[in-house]
C-alpha cells in the first residue's frame, strides 16, 4: 500500500514506446483474466436462479408428484387444471390473501416509517440511541419474531389482550379469527420492519439540500407546506425504492405464516409460497405446484415492471 | 416560570415542539422496544408465573433456569454450531465471488460485459421461492438433501452483493488502479491491495449483511433439514414452539423465549459493535 504514494504517472508512458503487437496481447490476456473473475459468479447464478427457471417450465408438462422417480410429459394437462378448477382449488383466494398483505405490510411501514423519520430527524446522541433500538428487530429472525408475537398474542395469557382489557376493549381473537388472523401477521411483519424504512427514509432527509428550506422559510411558507412541497416530493425516488424491493418480499412471506397460523385458520393466511410448500411437499404435487410458480413468477414480474414504470413518470430525480 | 414569559411567542412555540418531538419519541421508542424486553422478561419467569390472568410486568421471582432447560431440551448447542457453519461458509463464498465479479463488471474490458451483467441483474428477479422445487431437486441429485453442503449451496452466490460492490469499484478513481499496476500488481493484487482498503466499509457491510441473513434465513433450512443433526437455529426453535404448544396449554413460553433470546445474541453483538458502520452501509447502498 505505501508504494502507492510515491506512484508514478500512467502506465505505458514509463516503459517508452513498445511495440504494438505485444501490447495489445498483453491486454488481451488482461481483458482474458478479468473476464475470468466473472466465471465463478455467473456459473453459480446460471446453475441455482436460471436453470432452475427452465427445469420449472419442464415440470409444469409432466405429471411428476415426487414419489416417483419417473414421469411422463402431459402437455397442458396442469395448465387446464389450474384453470378448469380455478374456483375450488384455493389458488385464487391464495393470491388475494398474499396481495392482500403486500399491500397492507408495505401501506404501514412505509407510511409509518416516514412519519417516524420525521419524529425522529434530530441529529443528538439520545436520538441516534433510540432510533437504533427501533432499528433493532430487523436484525431478528422472522421466524423468532413470531414466536415473540404468538407469545404477546396469546389469547389467554397474552399481555396485548390484557392491556386491551384495561382500557375495557377485546379480548381479541388474535389467531383464532380467520378474519384477524392476516392482520396479527402483518402487525409482525411491519413491527419488524418499520425501523428500516425509518432509516432509510431519514438519511434521504439528510441529503435534502437546507438551501430549500432556507428559502422556503423566507418566503413564509408552514412548516405544512415545506413538508408537502419539498420534502415529500424529493423523497420520491426513495419512496419508488422502498416500493419495488419490498413488494417482491413481502410476496414471498414465509416463515411468518409457517410459525405463527400453518395458513389457517380456514386457510384465511394461507399465502402463495406457503400454498407451495405445502403443495410440494405435504402433496408431493410437483407438477401443479410448478404450474402456480410460474404464474406466480410472471405475477412479480409484471407488477415490478409497471411499479418501475409509473415511478419512472412520477419520480423527480433533482435530488 | 418568568423566563418562560420573558421568551417571544415564536421561541416558545419552538420550545414546546422540541418538548413534544421529545416525548412522542420516547414513547414511540417504548412501544417499539416492549416487545424484546417482554420476551427478555418473560425469560425469566416462572412457569407458574406466566399463565396468571394478569401479567407482571416484572418477575416476582427472577429464575435463570429457563435458560439451562432451553439449552439441554433439545440439542441446541448442534443448532447453534450448525448455523455458525453454514452461515460461515455462505457469507465466505458469497463474498469471494461477489468481490471477483463486482471487480470485473466495474473494471473489465471484455466483449459481452453488458450482456453477462444483465444475467446477473435478472437473478434479482428470480426469486428462491419460486424456483425452490427444481432447486430441491437438484440437490436430491447431489446427494445434499439433510447435509450442511446442501443448505449452503442455495446461498452461494448474491446478485444483490454483486450489484453493490460494483458501484461501489467503479466509483474508485483510476489512477489509484493504474499507481498499483505500476507497482506490479496484478488483478488479485488491485483488489487486495487497492479495491478492498479503499471500499472497506461497504464489503464490511455487505458481508455483515450477509451473515445476518444466513443466520436469520427460515426457508432453506425448513425445507432441506430433516433430522436434528443439520437442524438450524431457526427451524429448531420453530419445532420447539410446535411440540411444547401441543404438550401443554401454557407452551412453555417461558423456556422458548430462553432460547429466542439466546439465538439472537449473536447478531445483537454484532449489531453493539458494528452500528454506525451498518446503519450507514444501509442507507447508503439504498440511495444508489
Amino acid at each position: 500500500m505505501n508504494t502507492l504514494a510515491t506512484s508514478t504517472p500512467a502506465p505505458g508512458t514509463a516503459a517508452g514506446v513498445p511495440k504494438k503487437k505485444k501490447r495489445r496481447r498483453k491486454y488481451k490476456k488482461q481483458n482474458f483474466l478479468e473476464f475470468l473473475c466473472t466465471v465463478p459468479a455467473l456459473l453459480l447464478i446460471l446453475l441455482l436462479n436460471h436453470y432452475p427457471l427452465v427445469e420449472l417450465v419442464r415440470y409444469s408438462f409432466t405429471d411428476w408428484n415426487m414419489l416417483r422417480t419417473d414421469y411422463d410429459y402431459v402437455g397442458l394437462t396442469n395448465w387446464k387444471w389450474l384453470v378448469t378448477t380455478l374456483k375450488t382449488n384455493h389458488v385464487l383466494d391464495s393470491f388475494r390473501v398474499t396481495i392482500l398483505y403486500t399491500i397492507a405490510h408495505l401501506v404501514i411501514i412505509i407510511g409509518v416509517g416516514l412519519l417516524m423519520a420525521l419524529l425522529f430527524n434530530r441529529m443528538t446522541k439520545s436520538f441516534a440511541f433510540m432510533r437504533s433500538v427501533i432499528f433493532m428487530p430487523h436484525y431478528i429472525a422472522m421466524s423468532s419474531v413470531a414466536i415473540i408475537f404468538l407469545w404477546l398474542c396469546n389469547e389467554n395469557y397474552g399481555v396485548f389482550n390484557y392491556l386491551l382489557g384495561k382500557i375495557g376493549l377485546g379480548p381479541v381473537a388474535w389467531l383464532s379469527s380467520p378474519v384477524m388472523a392476516i392482520w396479527t401477521i402483518t402487525l409482525t411483519a411491519s413491527w419488524r420492519g418499520v425501523g428500516y424504512d425509518m432509516l432509510i427514509f431519514l438519511s434521504a432527509m439528510q441529503g435534502i439540500s437546507k438551501d430549500y428550506y432556507e428559502a422556503a422559510k423566507l418566503d413564509g411558507a408552514s412548516s405544512v407546506a415545506i413538508f408537502r412541497r419539498i420534502t415529500l416530493p424529493l423523497l420520491a425516488p426513495t419512496t419508488a425504492f422502498l416500493l419495488v424491493t419490498q413488494f417482491i418480499s413481502s410476496m414471498k412471506v414465509y416463515g411468518v405464516v409457517d410459525v405463527m397460523t400453518s395458513g389457517g385458520p380456514a386457510r384465511s393466511t394461507e399465502m402463495l409460497v406457503y400454498m407451495l410448500y405445502q403443495m410440494t411437499f405435504e402433496d408431493y404435487r410437483i407438477d401443479r405446484a410448478s404450474v402456480i410458480a410460474i404464474v406466480f413468477f410472471i405475477f412479480l414480474m409484471i407488477v415490478t415492471a409497471l411499479t418501475m414504470r409509473w415511478t419512472n413518470r412520477k419520480v423527480n430525480y433533482d435530488a | 416560570m418568568d423566563k418562560w414569559r420573558q421568551l417571544s411567542p415564536e421561541l416558545r412555540r419552538k420550545k414546546i415542539i422540541h418538548a413534544l418531538q421529545t416525548i412522542g419519541a420516547v414513547v414511540v421508542t417504548l412501544v417499539m422496544i416492549f416487545p424484546l424486553y417482554w420476551m427478555l422478561i418473560t425469560s425469566l419467569k416462572t412457569e407458574s408465573e406466566i399463565v396468571t390472568m394478569v401479567p407482571t410486568f416484572w418477575p416476582k421471582e427472577l429464575i435463570f433456569s429457563n435458560y439451562v432447560d432451553a439449552w439441554t431440551a433439545v440439542p441446541f448447542l448442534r443448532y447453534i454450531w450448525n448455523t455458525l457453519y453454514v452461515t460461515f461458509w455462505q457469507m465466505l463464498i458469497q463474498t469471494v465471488v461477489g468481490v471477483l465479479a463486482a471487480y470485473g463488471f466495474a473494471r473489465g474490458r471484455f466483449p459481452g460485459k453488458n450482456v453477462l451483467f444483465l444475467i446477473v441483474l435478472s437473478a434479482m428477479m428470480i426469486p428462491s421461492q419460486v424456483t425452490f422445487i427444481p432447486l430441491y431437486v437438484l440437490i436430491a441429485k447431489l446427494n445434499w438433501v439433510d447435509t450442511l453442503s446442501g443448505l449452503i449451496l442455495p446461498e452461494t452466490v448474491s446478485a444483490y452483493m454483486i450489484f453493490m460492490l460494483r458501484q461501489n469499484f467503479m466509483s474508485v478513481d483510476q489512477s489509484y488502479l493504474d499507481a498499483g499496476r505500476v507497482d506490479g500488481l496484478g488483478i488479485l493484487g488491485t483488489i487486495r491491495y487497492v479495491l478492498i482498503p479503499m471500499c472497506k466499509a461497504s464489503v464490511v457491510t455487505v458481508s455483515l449483511v450477509s451473515f445476518i441473513n444466513g443466520w436469520n434465513n427460515y426457508f432453506w433450512p425448513k425445507i432441506l433439514s430433516k433430522s436434528p443433526e443439520t437442524r438450524l437455529i431457526s427451524v429448531g426453535l420453530a419445532q420447539m414452539k410446535n411440540i411444547w404448544q401441543d404438550l401443554s396449554g401454557t407452551g412453555y413460553y417461558n423456556t422458548i423465549m430462553a432460547g429466542v433470546v439466546i439465538s439472537i445474541i449473536p447478531v445483537v453483538i454484532l449489531f453493539a459493535f458494528n452500528q454506525k458502520y451498518m446503519l450507514k452501509g444501509y442507507s447508503k447502498n439504498a440511495m444508489k
